[in-house]
């Protein structure tokens, strides 16, 4: 059974289908990458699952149960973390409050098991820190990338929904950002990565989907998905130029 | 009444016959209640009651200006009602003028005041807008209450004057009913046409979409006001005439309380046509009466009743009734005939190589980050010029910053020798520069023709033939894009791929010197982006420049002759498209830097 | 200069309230975008309550302020249930005008039950107050600054040192994002309603001792509480608080040495001069537009 499957979901703005109908599967221990152009779809891929969207059709399947419909508090109670486009960093809140509030969905932490958990973050991304009392806007693109993951280990999820974690960020700090994405899943964490830099992504990833305006015109393993000139094509032009 | 008035967000362009139809019913309508009003004797109750009716009904039709058209919030237009009020009754007890100048005073003074109070608060807009006017509305109460020597105080002025003219014709109440009901329809009618004007879509525009209709050419602080004064104008006429009437008034018909009334009665009868307001108007002063027997507790049950219209009807009883009426009649496309070709340019063929726009040095801090850091380029004259670069780096700023959206921290901005660095936006959209959104900012709620018909209506824009020819116009350019046959629906109902389509129809409807696409394949299948690339290059055929933003390198690749790259908000490469996509930098900033393999 | 000072004593009591008041405004406006204009109806249900129970009742007067505030800790629920649930995912207009709406049938509801005479109600204490030089310190106003005081100190020490506190400043920051977390920000808009409320009847039960207890007493609070979070920094809780309180020694200043009937409109003419030129308030935006 896999950890997550996707079943003909259909989800819409208004009037406008944003996922025309999308099948996907994400097993137990991998990291997928979802790739394609701006407005493909992958964003509301992630919406729908986490909640913040309610399919109009079709299923959400999380360990075998429907979750399709669900309330944003209720999926990620069942263990799915949610770290949206724009990392999301509460501006107003300390770094470590924003940390700590990761784990809001866990019922009735002790305040011991809190700061183990907080201090566990801080041992992965170390430059954090001597930020712990910073306000979240102040803080760089790359620093607060690394909270909203951080934010989003913290619920102990089983399955970990990034969307864009390169996103405006330096070469070297994206580096960074797919260390711990690696690392994440060395320790036993799923991951479903949307992204727009292909290369980065596909370089993590055991197997990638390609969409395009909510429906999927690739999937397979990172080479293969590399090696197709529609994927190519979508990100860096050349098939009518033949450059 | 309702034959012409039913179809009020139909296009502009409905058969002749039923326009007349339409015009000979609200006529008939209109003669029939001023003629009961005149020839009926009705008993003292129903005069007052109706007396009431139709002078609230005129400053009430003000909030429709306001509010319904303009999408800005008026909390003191009793104060206005009660300027004009005053005037009236203080000039014809006090200064012993006759009737009609002392209305005129009070007009101009609702006017003056609503023109300054806009002038000064609608920078700010939402509840700023609320606040500011609820304090105008206090002071104004506060005044009429204790400016003892002028306004006689709490007791009110009594024995107010009316007009003299005419063998004395207004002393019979009946009488100066039937000319206020008359004064009703003609600002009614003149309040509708309104919205078929280009001030009137100027103001929905602004009230759908402020950022959009700024960059197609509204001047969009200008409008507010415009529609701020003429609420205030309403309130004035509808005051003065109310003050008459009654021959008697006091300040507490002037309060915040008051205000509340009349934007509830807008909003219950629906605030974005002028029949919903009457309708309101007329219900929310017959419900007290019909409430009699609720005695005190009616006026609690009214303040649930806006909850309940705000939960179930959020457009108002009117507004429900369209609605339905609309889903049971859909609009019939528009009869256009044959539809001449779009011109395109204002000055063909000037392939010659001259720079269009020339931007140096620009930079657009936030704080701290740098989202665009001086950025150089140059856009040729006929050419199609792509800015691209990853998420994040810097290119809808710069759009943004090119339209005027934002102020540049530094550099400069030069259109065709001029300088528009420090431009707003409508001054730009009026030198000849459009531009689509990314995210399609349409005015949701008017129909694909007005949209479009507000593009064609930007400054400096000539359209030959007024009215008849701004809407051949607006139709010639959807028929560029392929939607002319959808020209009658509201824009909101149409398919993603149309509405960014409209969007560009809008921008072309104003014959661009310049076009700005912000990602036009943004969220397009590729059968939508053929059709896309096919447009493009049919405009560049045309002779038109455009300088576009997309991710789609396939798209970029195949319409641009100029590409620049953003990385970081700097520019990383300048050049041909296929110099640029070879470039190393360029391609490490897209795919990923190939070493910095995280898995290895 | 001891009137002055006394002037100063007065204004920084009248200012409290609106000090409270605005809190509970400012509270509801940053965790739902909607600014209530019900808000001071709050106050005027928390006098009345009083009215019935201390005076109609004959109950205790603490005991009386207990029912009251727990009466408005459940009202505040049911108006989040009734007035602001059903419009939260429109455009603030909808939002303003429901809670206008509820306005309106508040005082209506106040006056058919309990009729248009303005009520009195004694003082908690017994003594009047007590002088220290030309100053008069009246035991209800002192009464009114230590509640204050201590009700800003709470909320600080909650917002600022529990988790609770914390989810509630994420939700009025990012609904969105809260709600990603696990964060159940549904019930944290109740609680802000409700504690809003309370804060509301707090302020009403405080103030009915020195204004008459009127159906309209809420509106004008509200009003000068509305006027003085402008003042303070649109959404910014120490501005609510600075600009309560500068409003009330405005006002009491400008009554005494300017003009009585017009001491209403002095708020208003400082709300337009920030208007004017600093519609930011006194305490702008702390924390930078989002990058």
């Amino acid at each position: 059974m896999p950890l997550l499957e996707l079943h003909k979901a259909v989800s819409a703005y208004g009037k406008v289908e944003a996922l025309k109908g999308l099948s996907l599967h994400v097993e137990e221990g991998e990291i997928v990458a979802l790739l394609g152009a701006n407005g493909a779809g992958k964003s509301t891929t992630l919406r729908t699952i986490s909640g913040l969207m309610k399919p109009q059709s079709g299923s959400i399947l999380f360990r075998g149960r429907a979750i399709g419909g669900l309330s944003p508090e209720a999926v990620v109670k069942l263990g799915i973390a949610h770290v949206p486009e724009g990392r999301r960093v509460f501006p107003g809140l300390t770094v470590r409050e924003n940390i700590v509030l990761g784990a809001s969905n866990r019922r009735k932490v002790p305040r011991g098991e809190l700061d183990a958990d907080a201090a566990r973050m801080f041992a992965i991304f170390p430059e954090l820190k001597k930020f712990e009392n910073a306000l979240g806007w102040t803080l760089s693109g790359g620093q607060q990338q690394m909270v909203a993951i951080a934010r989003g280990l913290m619920s102990h999820p089983k399955l970990l929904l990034l969307d864009e974690p390169s996103l405006g960020l330096a070469p070297l700090i994206v580096q960074q950002v797919y260390k711990v994405i690696a690392e994440i899943r060395r320790e036993g964490t799923t991951v479903l990565l949307v992204e727009q830099n292909a290369h980065m992504a596909l370089s993590v990833a055991d197997r990638g989907y390609v969409l395009e305006t909510g429906r999927l015109v690739a999937e397979g393993k990172p080479e293969a998905l590399w090696s197709n000139d529609d994927v190519r094509a979508a990100y860096l032009g050349g098939r009518n130029a033949g450059g | 009444m309702t034959g012409g008035l039913a179809t009020t967000t139909a296009p502009a362009i409905t058969s002749t016959s039923a326009r007349a139809l339409g015009g000979v019913a609200y006529l008939a309508l209109a003669a029939t209640a001023v003629g009961l009003a005149h020839f009926t004797p009705l008993p003292a109750y129903w005069l007052n009651l109706l007396m009431q009716a139709s002078t609230y009904a005129i400053a009430v039709l003000g909030l429709t200006i306001v509010l319904g058209y303009g999408g800005q919030i008026n909390l003191a237009q009793a104060a206005f009602f009660g300027l004009g009020a005053y005037s009236v009754a203080l000039g014809t007890t006090t200064f012993a003028l006759p009737f009609f100048p002392s209305l005129f005073v009070g007009v101009g003074l609702a006017a003056l005041a609503g023109a300054v109070l806009g002038l000064t608060s609608l920078r700010l807009g939402g509840h700023y807008l609320a606040m500011v006017t609820i304090s105008f509305q206090t002071i104004a109460a506060l005044v009429l209450t204790n400016w003892v020597s002028l306004t006689r105080g709490p007791d009110g002025v009594t024995d107010i004057k009316r007009p003299v003219l005419f063998h004395n014709y207004f002393a019979s109440s009946g009488h100066y009913l039937a000319v206020s009901i008359a004064i009703l329809f003609i600002v009614g009618y003149g309040v509708w046409h309104l919205k078929k004007t280009k001030l009137g879509r100027a103001m929905q525009a602004v009230r759908d979409n402020e950022l959009a209709a700024g960059v197609v050419g509204v001047d969009t602080y200008r409008i507010k006001v415009t529609a701020f004064t003429l609420s205030a104008l309403l309130g004035g006429i509808g005051g003065g005439l109310f003050a008459g009437g009654f021959a008697y008034i006091s300040p507490d018909q002037f309060t915040f309380n008051e205000s509340v009334v009349f934007l509830t009665m807008a909003l219950l009868g629906g605030s974005r046509s002028p029949v919903g307001t009457v309708l309101g108007t007329g219900l929310l002063i017959l419900l007290p009466e019909w409430l009699r027997f609720l005695k005190t507790i009616y006026l609690a049950v009214y303040g649930c009743a806006v909850i309940l219209i705000m939960v179930f009807m959020p457009e108002g009883i009117w507004g429900f009734v369209t609605a339905l009426w609309r889903k049971l009649n859909p609009a019939r496309p528009i009869q256009a005939g044959k539809i001449a070709p779009l011109p395109l340019t204002q000055e063909v063929g000037q392939a010659d190589g001259s720079t269009i726009l020339e931007v140096s040095g620009l930079a657009k801090y936030f704080g701290g980050l740098k989202a665009v850091d001086g950025v150089g380029l140059t856009i040729k004259r006929n050419t199609v010029h792509a800015l691209i670069g990853p998420n994040g780096s810097g290119k809808t700023t710069m759009l943004n910053v090119l339209s005027g959206i934002y102020r540049p921290t530094k550099g400069a901005v030069v259109l065709e020798q001029l300088d528009i660095t420090n431009l707003a936006p409508h001054e730009r959209a009026g030198h000849g520069m459009g531009r689509t959104f990314q995210n399609i900012r349409l005015f949701g709620a008017m129909s694909v023709l007005d949209n479009v018909m507000v593009g064609a209506e930007r400054p400096n824009h000539a359209v030959a033939g007024k009215s008849a020819g701004l809407v051949r116009h607006a139709l010639a350019a959807l028929d560029f894009v392929g939607l002319a046959e959808r020209a009658h629906l509201q824009v909101g109902s149409l398919s993603y791929g149309h509405q960014r389509l409209v969007e560009i129809a809008r921008a072309l409807a104003g014959t661009p010197k310049l076009l700005l696409l912000d990602e036009p394949g943004a969220g397009l299948n590729h059968v939508e982006k053929a059709e896309l690339v096919g447009l493009l290059k049919r405009l560049k055929g045309h002779g038109l420049t455009i300088f576009i933003i997309d991710h789609d390198m396939n798209l970029v690749e195949q319409v641009a002759e100029h590409i620049t790259v953003l990385n970081f908000g700097r520019r990383i490469a300048d050049g041909t498209p296929s110099d640029v996509l070879r470039d190393p930098e360029v391609v490490a900033a897209y795919l990923g830097e190939v070493r910095a393999n995280a898995a290895s | 200069m001891g009137f002055a000072l006394q002037l100063l004593f007065t204004g920084i009591g009248v200012g409290s309230i609106y000090a409270l008041v605005a809190l509970g405004f400012v509270l509801i406006y940053r965790t739902t975008n909607v600014v209530n204009f019900a808000q001071g109806d709050f106050a005027m249900l928390g006098a009345f309550g009083m009215v019935v129970l201390a005076i109609d009742l004959e109950l205790p007067y603490w005991l009386s302020i207990a029912i009251t505030l727990a009466a408005l800790l459940l009202f505040g629920a049911l108006f989040n249930l009734c007035v602001y649930y059903p419009l939260r995912n429109r455009s603030f207009l909808p939002g303003i005008i429901s809670t206008i709406g509820a306005s309106i049938f508040l005082e209506n509801g106040v006056l058919a039950a309990y009729g248009p005479h303005p009520q009195s109600l004694p003082g908690m204490f017994a003594s009047q107050g007590f002088n220290i030089g030309e100053v008069f310190f009246d035991s209800q106003y002192l009464l009114i600054l230590a509640v204050t005081v201590a009700m800003v100190t709470l909320q600080y020490l909650f917002f600022e040192r529990t988790l609770l506190g914390k989810k509630m400043q994420a939700t009025s920051q990012d609904k969105e994002m809260a709600s990603l977390l696990g964060i159940p920000v549904a019930w944290m808009i109740v609680l802000t309603f409700v504690y809003s409320a309370m804060l509301g009847g707090l302020a009403g039960v405080l103030v009915a001792p020195i204004l008459f207890v009127s159906v309209g007493m809420g509106s004008s609070i509200a009003l000068k509480a509305f006027a003085a979070s402008i003042i303070g920094g649109f959404g910014n809780v120490t501005g609510a608080i600075v600009g309560g309180l500068a409003l009330g020694v405005v006002e009491t200043f400008g009554a005494a040495y300017l003009s009585v009937p017009y001491k209403d409109a002095f708020a208003f003419l400082v709300l337009f001069v920030f208007l004017l030129f600093r519609p930011q308030g006194m305490f702008g935006e702390k924390i930078a537009e989002k990058a």
